[in-house]
């Protein structure tokens, strides 16, 4: 990985000025005011999609709405996005993170690692809906950081095709994929004991 | 009459030129389907009547692609490649005509025991079933048909959807139970293990 870029001073008001080439931590990212949405993997810039679908977000909404329900009362809460996500590799210092993720739904059980900017370490359980066009970046990119930094379960909706596929992490610290689930269904998560997503609501709400 | 047309019964007074005519409670034979003269292409899941609807264009071009790309790779090779519409009829014991309940359309099927071809289809598993996912008509493809792929022991069996850009492959384990792959996308390439070499670049799959 080059050298990150360190010039802290200076807010950054539009996309356009930054070098895409460059690598970026945490504290570059903190510096940007535009209004367009980014990730940093690795240092690296990923320009979110253009603003989601209807059809995303009512997904989105649908499976916010069931996790919300069943967490009432429980420890564990749940985030959509925009929502930062810090993916630390050693020193927890702004400069030193390189990976920022906004997962469009993620579950917190270890509820002190969230602080005012939103969440610093792996989820329990990420989730992300498939946007056409966008999903190199989820399902490759996206899928090794969660794996790596062993968020436990990274769950992956497509709103068009209608299909749930949830990945768990193994002993080994490998995702395991289930088989994709469709309308008809019901899927349960090794976290959230008890709670029982259908898909016929989320696909046909 | 019993609910299923026997054989024997497969005469000109059986055949059925409407598919509104069909019953569509009742449970068939591939005797009976033998009967049905109408355009609409339909499937036999268990004896049940299964409609499909007309393929999208993009799904087509991607279908087309990979035909081509098995079809290159198996030349002087011993599997066949075959592409819908083209008939695969799923038999418990008997190959009867009218013990046959299940005939499927797979969208792309890869056989190598040419000896369950004959000239109105495959009678038996093909070794690798490739189905093209279509928004609105997945529950049978992901459900009722993955169920049957598994039962019968198809070894892999691959879903592909052109509106993701994803490719996921089930293989048949120890035990006769489908095993997920990870969903891959662009950038990735995708093996076989029943086509030893074979390699599918996914970017050539879904490139416009």
């Amino acid at each position: 990985m080059s050298g990150p870029y360190h010039n802290l001073n200076e807010k950054v008001l539009s996309l356009e000025d930054i070098d895409l080439s460059l690598t970026y931590s945490y504290a570059n990212y903190l510096t940007w005011l535009f209004d367009d949405r980014v990730e940093l993997i690795e240092g690296k810039v990923f320009k979110m999609s253009p603003a989601p679908s209807p059809l995303h977000q009512e997904v989105s909404a649908s499976i916010s709405y069931s996790l919300y329900h069943y967490l009432k009362n429980k420890s564990c809460k749940v985030y959509y996005a925009p929502f930062d996500v810090r993916f630390p590799k050693e020193s927890l210092a702004d400069k030193c993170i390189y990976t920022v993720l906004q997962p469009d739904i993620c579950v917190i059980c270890d509820t002190s690692n969230i602080d005012d900017r939103g969440c610093i370490g792996a989820p329990d359980i990420v989730i992300e809906i498939l946007s056409p066009g966008n999903n190199i970046k989820e399902l490759l990119n996206k899928y090794n950081i969660y794996e790596e930094f062993e968020v436990k379960e990274y769950w992956v909706v497509s709103a068009m095709e209608k299909t749930f596929l949830k990945y768990t992490l193994d002993s080994i610290g490998k995702y395991q994929p289930s088989r994709l689930f469709t309308l008809g269904e019901k899927v349960y998560s090794e976290i959230l004991p008890g709670f029982e997503l259908d898909l016929d609501e989320v696909f046909n709400g | 009459m019993t609910e299923h047309l026997s054989y024997k019964e497969t005469n000109d007074k059986n055949k059925v030129v409407s598919l509104e005519d069909i019953d569509l409670s009742l449970t068939y034979s591939y005797a009976s389907y033998l009967n049905w003269l109408f355009d609409d292409r339909v499937e036999l899941i268990l004896g049940k009547i299964y409609k499909m609807g007309a393929p999208s264009r993009p799904h087509q071009k991607i279908s087309g692609k990979i035909s081509y790309f098995l079809f290159h790779y198996l030349r002087n090779k011993t599997c066949e490649v075959y592409t819908a519409p083209f008939d695969v009829r799923f038999h418990t014991g008997s190959k009867a005509d009218n013990d046959i309940y299940t005939v499927l359309q797979p969208d792309l099927c890869v056989v190598c025991d040419l000896a369950k071809l004959d000239d109105r289809g495959c009678i038996g598993s093909p070794d690798i079933v490739v189905e093209i996912l279509s928004p609105g008509n997945n529950k049978k493809e992901l459900f009722n048909k993955y169920q049957v792929y598994e039962e019968f022991g198809v070894k892999e069996y691959w879903v592909v959807s052109p509106s993701e850009k994803t490719f996921l492959k089930y293989t048949l384990n120890a035990e006769g139970k489908y095993q997920a792959s990870k969903l891959f996308t662009l950038g990735e390439r995708v093996n076989s293990d029943v086509l030893s070499g074979f390699e599918l670049d996914l970017d050539e799959v879904f490139k416009d």
